[in-house]
C-alpha cells in the first residue's frame, strides 16, 4: 500500500476540471466538423482548443496519480496516455461524425483494462490508478483527434489517409501522427513534471499545461500548411501564436509570484544557518 | 556493386553525423542537468545548498529527444510536401524545433525553481538567459544531424519508414545513448568532485553538489565545458557506432538469405559487444576496485 504524499491540495477540485476538460474538448473537436458542413477548412483551429481542454485535464489527472509517490513515473504516465489513446483514436476515426464519442468510449475501456493490469497484475495498488489511467487514455485519444483536426481539418479516417500525393503524403501515411503523439506525450507530462515540489500551485501548473499545448499547436499549425488551404492554416497559426504568447506571459508572471526571489546576475544566496 | 559502395558511403556519412549528434546531445543535456544528474540538482536546495546550476528536466532524455527529432522531421516533412528543397526543409524544421526546446527549457527551469521557494532557491534570470541559448545551439546541432541521418536512410537507402517515424526512433536512440554514456561524467564525477573517486554518493552527501568553481561560482556552462571534453565525445562514439554498425550490417548483409544475413550479423555484433563490455568491466574492477575498506587500502 502506498502512502499518499499530498503536499498541497488546494485549487479547483479534480472532478470539476475533468468535467470541463471532457466537455470542452468534445465540443471543440465537434466544432471542427463545421469544416465538413460548410465545405471549408477555416474551423481547423478548434482542434488546438480541443487539445488545450484535454491536456489541462490530463495534467491534473497526472498530478492526482503521481501524488502517490511516483516521481519518475510522470513522463511514463504521459507516454502511456498517448499510447493507449492512439489505439482508440485510430479505431474511432472509422465512425465518421460519431468518431470523438467512440474514441472516448474505446479509450475508456482500454484505459480501464490497463489500469486494472497495472494495479492488480503488476500489484502497484494505487487507489486512483484505474480511474486515472482511464482518464489519461481518454485525454490521449482526444489530444490526437484534436491535433489531427488541426493539421488536416478533419477527424475521420479517409481524409487522414489521403494526401496530395496519395497515402504517403497523408497525416497517417507521412507519420505526422507520430509527431502529434510526441507533442501530446511531452505536453501532458511536462506541466506537473516541471512544477512538482513543495510549493506546487495548481493555477501555475494548469497555465503551463495550456502553454505547452499552444506551443505544440503552433508547430502543428505550421505542418498544417501541407494539408489545408493557406487561409485555414494562417488562421490556425494566428490563434495558436496568440494563445501561446498569452499563456507564456501568464506562466512567467505566476512563476514570479511563487519564486523565492527573482535575481539577475547575483551571487548564490546562502541560507542563514540557524 | 555500385549500389553497395554507395550504401557504404551513405553509412559512413550517417555514422559521422551521428557522432556529432551524440556529442552535441550530451553537452546540451548536461548543461540543462537533464537525465539522472537532475535528481541531485533538484535535491540540493532542499538540503540547504542554494546553487546557480541550470535545471531543465523535460522528461528523460530519450522521450525529450524523441519529440525534438520527430518534430524536426515532421516539420521537414511538411516543408518537403510543400515542395521545399530537402536541405532547406531539414534546416527550417530543426530551427523551429529548437524554439520549442528553448521554451520548454525555460518553463522547466522556472517551474521547478518556483516550486522550491520554501527552501529559498531564487530564480537566476541570467542563468535562464545564458544557459537556455547555449542548450538551444547544441540542440540544433543534435536535431539537425539526426534528422539528416533519417533523411539519408529514407531517401538514399530506401528505408520504408516515413521521416517523422524515423525521427522518433532515432531521437529516442540518441537520447538513450547520451543518457547512458555521457551522464556519468557529469552526474557521478563533476557534481561530486568533493567526494573520493569511486566512493559513490552516501546519503549524507546527497544534494551536496559542487557549487563553486575554480574562480567564482559554478554555473552550467562550466559543466558544459567539462562534459564537452569527455562525456560528449564518449556519447558521440556511442551513437556514431550504433548508427554506423546498424546501417553497415543492413547494407552489406541484407542480400544474404533474404534479409536473414543482416539479422544474424546483428546478433553476432551484440555478442561481440557483450564480450568486450564484460572484459572492460572485469578489467576496471581489478584495476580500480572494488572500493576497498580503509585498512585494506593502507597495505
Amino acid at each position: 500500500m502506498t502512502v499518499k504524499v499530498e503536499v498541497k491540495a488546494g485549487g479547483m477540485p479534480h472532478n470539476n476540471i475533468m468535467a470541463l476538460g471532457l466537455i470542452g474538448s468534445l465540443v471543440c473537436v465537434y466544432l471542427t466538423y463545421l469544416n465538413q458542413l460548410g465545405n471549408t477548412q477555416v474551423f481547423s483551429f478548434f482542434g488546438a482548443l480541443a487539445v488545450v481542454f484535454a491536456i489541462v485535464w490530463g495534467s491534473n489527472a497526472i498530478k492526482v496519480l503521481c501524488s502517490y509517490g511516483i516521481g519518475t513515473g510522470v513522463p511514463s504516465a504521459g507516454m502511456m496516455s498517448l499510447g493507449s489513446g492512439v489505439i482508440a483514436m485510430l479505431l474511432a476515426t472509422r465512425y465518421g461524425i460519431a468518431a470523438p464519442i467512440v474514441a472516448v468510449i474505446v479509450a475508456g475501456i482500454i484505459g480501464a483494462i490497463l489500469g486494472y493490469i497495472a494495479n492488480n497484475v503488476l500489484s502497484m495498488h494505487i487507489p486512483v490508478m484505474i480511474r486515472s489511467i482511464t482518464e489519461l487514455a481518454i485525454v490521449g485519444a482526444l489530444t490526437l483527434m484534436g491535433f489531427a483536426a488541426l493539421a488536416t481539418g478533419s477527424f475521420t479516417l479517409t481524409p487522414l489517409m489521403s494526401g496530395a500525393a496519395g497515402f504517403s503524403s497523408s497525416f497517417i501515411g507521412a507519420s505526422i501522427i507520430a509527431v502529434a503523439f510526441m507533442l501530446g506525450g511531452i505536453a501532458i507530462q511536462h506541466p506537473f513534471n516541471a512544477t512538482l515540489g513543495p510549493n506546487w500551485e495548481q493555477d501555475r501548473m494548469l497555465m503551463l499545461a495550456a502553454e505547452c499545448v499552444f506551443l505544440s499547436a503552433v508547430m502543428m499549425a505550421i505542418i498544417s500548411f501541407a494539408f489545408v488551404g493557406m487561409m485555414a492554416a494562417i488562421i490556425s497559426l494566428i490563434v495558436t501564436v496568440v494563445g501561446w504568447v498569452y499563456t507564456y506571459m501568464q506562466f512567467i508572471a505566476l512563476s514570479k509570484r511563487d519564486a523565492a526571489a527573482w535575481l539577475d546576475a547575483k551571487p548564490i544566496v546562502e541560507p542563514e544557518v540557524a | 556493386m555500385e549500389h553497395v559502395v554507395f550504401g557504404i558511403g551513405v553509412t559512413a556519412l550517417a555514422g559521422t553525423l551521428a557522432a556529432v549528434a551524440g556529442a552535441a546531445e550530451n553537452t546540451e543535456s548536461d548543461i540543462g542537468s537533464q537525465g539522472d544528474p537532475n535528481s541531485q540538482v533538484q535535491l540540493a536546495p532542499q538540503m540547504g545548498y542554494i546553487h546557480r546550476i541550470f535545471n531543465k528536466a523535460i522528461a528523460g532524455e530519450p522521450p525529450a529527444y524523441g519529440l525534438w527529432c520527430a518534430l524536426g522531421a515532421g516539420l521537414a516533412m511538411g516543408f518537403m510536401l510543400l515542395q521545399y528543397n530537402p536541405v532547406l526543409a531539414i534546416i527550417l524544421g530543426s530551427a523551429l524545433t529548437v524554439l520549442v526546446q528553448g521554451v520548454y527549457a525555460t518553463t522547466a527551469y522556472l517551474g521547478r525553481i518556483a516550486s522550491l521557494s520554501k527552501f529559498g532557491q531564487p530564480v537566476y534570470v541570467d542563468i535562464l538567459k545564458s544557459m537556455t541559448t547555449v542548450t538551444m545551439a547544441h540542440a540544433f546541432i543534435a536535431i539537425f544531424t539526426t534528422v539528416a541521418i533519417c533523411y539519408l536512410m529514407n531517401a538514399a537507402l530506401g528505408h520504408p519508414f516515413p521521416l517523422p517515424l524515423l525521427g522518433l526512433v532515432w531521437g529516442i536512440a540518441l537520447g538513450a545513448a547520451g543518457s547512458a554514456t555521457g551522464n556519468p561524467f557529469y552526474g557521478k564525477e563533476r557534481q561530486y568532485q568533493l567526494q573520493k573517486f569511486g566512493a559513490g554518493v552516501p546519503i549524507a552527501a546527497s544534494g551536496n553538489i559542487v557549487r563553486y568553481a575554480e574562480a567564482g561560482q559554478r554555473n552550467s556552462l562550466d559543466n558544459g565545458w567539462f562534459s564537452a571534453k569527455l562525456g560528449g565525445p564518449a556519447s558521440g562514439i556511442c551513437f556514431g557506432l550504433i548508427v554506423f554498425l546498424e546501417l553497415w550490417r543492413t547494407v552489406i548483409f541484407e542480400g544474404i538469405g533474404a534479409g536473414w544475413g543482416a539479422i544474424i550479423v546483428g546478433i553476432l555484433l551484440i555478442l561481440v559487444f557483450t564480450i568486450i563490455d564484460r572484459y572492460i568491466e572485469v578489467w576496471a574492477r581489478k584495476t580500480y576496485g572494488p572500493y576497498a575498506k580503509p585498512e585494506e587500502a593502507k597495505s
